[in-house]
């Protein structure tokens, strides 16, 4: 393999994996990791997040070395992504990318007995497809029923099963993540019909780079905008990141 | 247990749903007149800095940050001086103002969908809402809680609280510094330029 081919094959999934985990996208937490420190009033029954945390200096360190990628390397390209096509475009993009990736919701809805949820995400995949030319419009809004069906991904799955968390890690480039989503995040790569023709070719001649690529360049501002807000107004970036991390995955563990 | 216990068993109960239905109402009618206040101000505004500064004065009035500051502190509050307590929240209120704030793009307007209130506990109220904003659906809840008057004392956005978020941090900052280091963390943030 080409020294280049080598590193597209290594930096795609990676970069991939930034975006679906770096801020507060859906993932799930562990009810375990929460625990109450005491209340201040009657009604007081907020807990700080306990995060398992060992690497900690280790984390901080690629934490603000993530930083600094983010704003000197990835900034830039989304802004530039952002210039070129307009808004309803990048919408209609983002659309398609949504739609083809619902074998990730459909298989994970259905490991964890949510049969009436993978039945949602095919019905929404069927009027997406069809209704909406392949995806590009989101028909499946128009409908109330199909609207707002929580995202089921192979972290929630583990976490279903009993898997717990494990340390928590802070990825280089790729962000926060714990060591049962770091599983979670290979199992979403492996559902996404968008990477199988990269996976099983992994040539870097033959094009079947351009829909991973594609796919991490059309995640990029949202996915900052997400950064930016959880990082704005922290007093400890660090701390509120991880806590929002945490707090995410509980959320949607709980859905 | 005779005829007339059951009856004002029954009587009771119903007399205590009717209140908690009356509340939940009016938590959703207070919460949806101080989102149109919010909305109106965001529409006539140009960025966000100017977006804090109009909106203060409608969110001193529909959030309790009194209740805020005491529980995003936590445990450490009450070793607080009545002086750092008073320091303490004029900072969070600012702090709370501004990242409220910014989660708005002055002149572009959220669709909001007001689903079911909850009570999940005597004098408090869950608004959950869903929220389509720049092409994507959020889940916001809004909790408010009943002192001199039914106010907003977190906002929950898509799972993660503005409270707890703080709490992480400003019980970190307690714990290597008591007080005047979370105060401190406090100052830096406000004073750092948006």
């Amino acid at each position: 393999m080409k020294p280049n081919r080598l590193l597209l094959r290594l930096l795609v999934p990676a970069a991939l994996v930034l975006l679906s985990n770096c801020t507060t996208t859906s993932k799930t937490a562990n009810k375990a990791t929460t625990k109450p420190v005491g209340a201040t009033d009657a009604r007081d029954d907020y807990a700080v997040v306990d995060a398992h945390d060992p690497l900690e200096p280790l984390n901080r360190a690629t934490f603000w070395l993530n930083d600094g990628i983010y704003n000197v390397l990835l900034r830039p390209i989304s802004k530039s992504y952002e210039f070129i096509t307009p808004a309803p475009v990048r919408q209609g993009i983002n659309n398609v990318f949504d739609n083809a990736a619902f074998p990730v919701r459909l298989v994970n809805s259905a490991l964890q007995g949510k049969f009436k949820r993978a039945g949602q995400e095919a019905q929404k995949f069927g009027v997406n497809t069809f209704a909406g030319f392949g995806g590009l419009i989101k028909q499946s809004d128009r409908i109330p029923s199909l609207t707002n069906v929580p995202r089921e991904d192979t972290g929630q799955t583990l976490a279903k099963w009993g898997v717990r968390h494990g340390p928590y890690l802070v990825l280089p480039i790729l962000g926060p993540s714990s060591a049962r989503d770091v599983f979670g995040i290979a199992g979403d790569y492996a559902l996404n019909p968008v990477n199988w023709l990269f996976t099983l070719k992994g040539d870097a001649d033959d094009f079947a780079w351009i829909p991973p690529s594609a796919n991490t360049l059309r995640q990029l501002p949202d996915q900052l905008k997400k950064y930016d807000e959880s990082r704005a107004n922290a007093l400890d970036p660090y701390l509120s990141i991880r806590s929002t991390y945490y707090q995410n995955r509980q959320s949607a563990a709980d859905e | 247990m005779n005829c007339s216990s059951v009856l004002a068993l029954v009587f009771f109960a119903s007399l205590l749903q009717g209140r908690a239905a009356t509340s939940t109402a009016e938590a959703e009618k207070r919460l949806r007149g101080a989102v149109e206040e919010v909305l109106a101000v965001a529409d006539r505004v140009k960025d966000h800095s100017t977006l804090a500064e109009k909106v203060r004065p409608i969110l001193l009035k529909h959030i309790n940050f009194d209740t805020m500051t005491r529980r995003a502190v936590g445990p450490g509050w009450r070793q607080f001086t009545s002086e750092q307590q008073r320091k303490a929240t004029q900072l969070f209120t600012t702090l709370v103002i501004r990242t409220y704030s910014n989660k708005f793009t002055p002149g572009e307007h959220p669709a909001i969908n007001y689903k079911a209130a909850v009570s999940p506990a005597p004098g408090r109220v869950d608004v959950p809402t869903t929220l389509l904003y720049q092409g994507s659906h959020y889940s916001v809840t809004y909790r408010m809680e009943q002192e001199s008057s039914l106010r907003v004392v977190d906002v929950v956005i898509e799972g993660v609280s503005m409270i707890a978020n703080y709490r992480t941090q400003l019980d970190a900052q307690f714990k290597r510094g008591g007080a005047p280091a979370a105060i401190a963390s406090l100052e830096q943030s406000v004073s750092h330029p948006q």
